[in-house]
């Protein structure tokens, strides 16, 4: 069967070489041989998170999906719901409390395991080991893919280099998850940076039973985006939330769609595609002033932008629930342009208008709702186009060096 | 007992090697946030201030300022990772982590405008950064808009 696909794959190859030869006749052979799609629907929503001692956890504009996970090769599997999707970080981690399969540590070329640390912008950190397991979304897999287990007891504890000064988000409770779905712009959390001899950033470890340190780990054994690793539909994806009331939603469900113009749910329909830089930043322009080190990230439950004194908007009251997101007096509006090299033509600048309304936090919170288009917060220098502006979008997301109709990622498309 | 005595101590020894405190520290507390970072420094001289810009080979960059007093008045950071802001921050880490939200309530972005200490810290995985300043020890002419 598996031959059987890749031989109608080559026709269909061929067909579409020779209808670039001569542009007439490739609609009445293309619906003879095409490969029958795999499903690359999966379904994800924003509720109130996992339950903790009978409570659901209760976080406002958190994307979970639940994902499957297998002993490589076998039929030994776990679903794990609750999984925060996340375009701003790369690579799958799961919590080791919420974890029941067994898996095998990975090891650097000394033989050792791998230790994987994360951080966050809000000084939070995830440590673990790297092991390989097979992850399953919709129709799609990802074999043998490395990925972290977050906390396990049975693997030393984090060094300083990953720790010092950080906070753990290692419980369901301090992460408002049972773990993370790492799907941003690049293929690895690292990349090459953590593959050099010379100064590797302190990411991976190498841990003998004497203790951790600093390790160089080849970017096949690093934690990768499972999208790219995919047999097919693997040049991106798409998301697509649905619109919400000013007041929110109860709750929201939408889809993540694999590949980008591989199948016909895929396709860019008029989507206008802005290339990331290196960091996987692009430039937002806000009252005339350009932030260089802007980005989207579902991750992020608001949008996170200036500081009150820029925004005119009033911060939350200090040590409230609502600390840290903006609490104006009535919502307000604002417009935002966001632009990025066109992938497939370099030298052209793309850029989209940005409508968008912040609310009162307080008042948010303070419904029974966890979905809303409407919530924000101060931030530095950047900004960090969070959940709220992938509700009522779809928002396709390149992956880097992969690619698509729309060029070569890492981009946005939307 | 034994245990607690020894947390003690080597509290006490890592006071002593971190030297005084970054942010709001003298300007020697520069040179142990460049032997705790494992870094090359260079200082910059600019109108009314100067910045002591230390590099690691991993691509961290940290930016700290330091009034003509020798007080350093505001610190940035950008790079793969993030700096060890427990070093970097010194005393005011500890009113910054009481000055968070309660967990887990906004994700991926940290700021606290307090009357004084203000820190903003962004980003994503492979490129974070962010600044902190002390308001009450910006030097006469110059603004926070320099601690970049």
């Amino acid at each position: 069967m598996k031959r059987g696909l890749a031989a109608a794959t080559v026709i269909l190859m061929v067909v579409s070489l020779a209808a670039c030869g001569d542009g007439s006749s490739s609609s009445s052979s293309e619906t003879t041989t095409v490969p029958p799609p795999v499903n690359n629907t999966q379904p994800v929503i924003v509720d109130a998170g996992p339950t903790v001692n009978g409570q659901p956890i209760g976080d406002a504009d958190v994307l979970f999906t639940t994902i499957t996970i297998c002993v490589p090769g076998t039929t030994t599997c776990q679903t794990i719901d609750h999984m925060a999707v996340d375009t701003g970080s790369t690579g799958v981690r799961i919590l080791a409390s919420q974890l029941t399969l067994t898996l095998t540590d990975s090891t650097n070329a000394s033989g050792q395991p791998i230790g994987n640390c994360i951080q966050y912008a809000d000084n939070t950190y995830q440590w673990g080991p790297v092991v390989k397991a097979d992850v399953k979304m919709a129709g799609e897999v990802a074999s043998a893919l490395p990925i972290q287990v977050v906390a396990p007891t049975n693997f030393p504890a984090a060094p300083a280099d990953c720790t010092a000064g950080g906070t753990p988000a290692q419980t369901v409770s301090d992460l408002g998850a049972n773990g993370i779905l790492g799907v941003g712009v690049f293929r690895q959390d690292c990349g090459p940076a953590c593959a050099s001899a010379i100064s590797p950033p302190a990411i991976y470890f190498g841990c003998p039973s004497t203790g951790c340190s600093v390790t160089s780990v080849s970017v096949a054994a690093q934690l990768q985006n499972p999208v790219w690793t995919f047999p097919q539909d693997n040049n991106g994806f798409l998301i697509v939330l649905p619109q919400v009331a000013a007041s929110g939603a109860v709750s929201l469900s939408g889809s993540m769609i694999f590949g980008i113009g591989t199948q016909s749910d895929n396709s860019l329909n008029g989507a206008q595609a802005q290339a990331t830089d290196d960091f996987g930043n692009f430039t937002t322009t806000f009252n005339g002033v350009k932030y260089s080190s802007s980005f989207i990230d579902s991750g992020s439950n608001g949008l996170f932008f200036l500081d009150s004194a820029t925004s005119g908007l009033t911060d939350c009251s200090p040590r409230s629930a609502e600390v840290g997101f903006y609490c104006p007096a009535s919502t307000t509006n604002f417009t935002a342009i966001n632009s990025g090299p066109n992938p497939n033509a370099a030298a052209t600048t793309v850029s989209s208008n940005i409508a968008f309304s912040i609310a009162n936090a307080a008042t948010l919170f303070n419904s029974p709702n966890t979905a809303f288009n409407n919530l924000g917060g101060s931030n530095a220098g950047a900004f960090d186009w969070g959940l709220p502006f992938f509700i009522g979008r779809t928002v396709f997301i390149g992956i880097e060096n992969q690619s698509s109709p729309a060029g070569l990622g890492p981009f946005w498309a939307y | 007992m034994l245990k607690r005595l020894l947390i003690l101590l080597s509290a006490l020894f890592a006071a002593a090697l971190s030297g005084f405190a970054a942010l709001g520290g003298d300007e020697g507390s520069v040179v142990s946030d460049q032997v705790k970072f494992q870094a090359s420094r260079r200082v910059v001289p600019e109108h009314g201030y100067r910045v002591h810009e230390i590099s690691r080979d991993d691509g961290l960059l940290i930016r700290e300022y330091v009034s003509f007093e020798g007080k350093v008045f505001g610190v940035s950071w950008k790079g793969p990772t993030l700096p060890d802001l427990s070093q970097l921050l010194g005393s005011s880490f500890a009113e910054f982590q009481n000055s968070l939200p309660p967990k887990p309530s906004r994700r991926k972005a940290a700021v606290v405008h307090n009357t004084d200490l203000v820190v903003e810290s962004t980003g994503h995985t492979r490129a974070f950064q962010g600044r902190a300043y002390l308001n009450s020890m910006l030097p006469d002419g110059v603004t926070q808009e320099v601690v970049q």
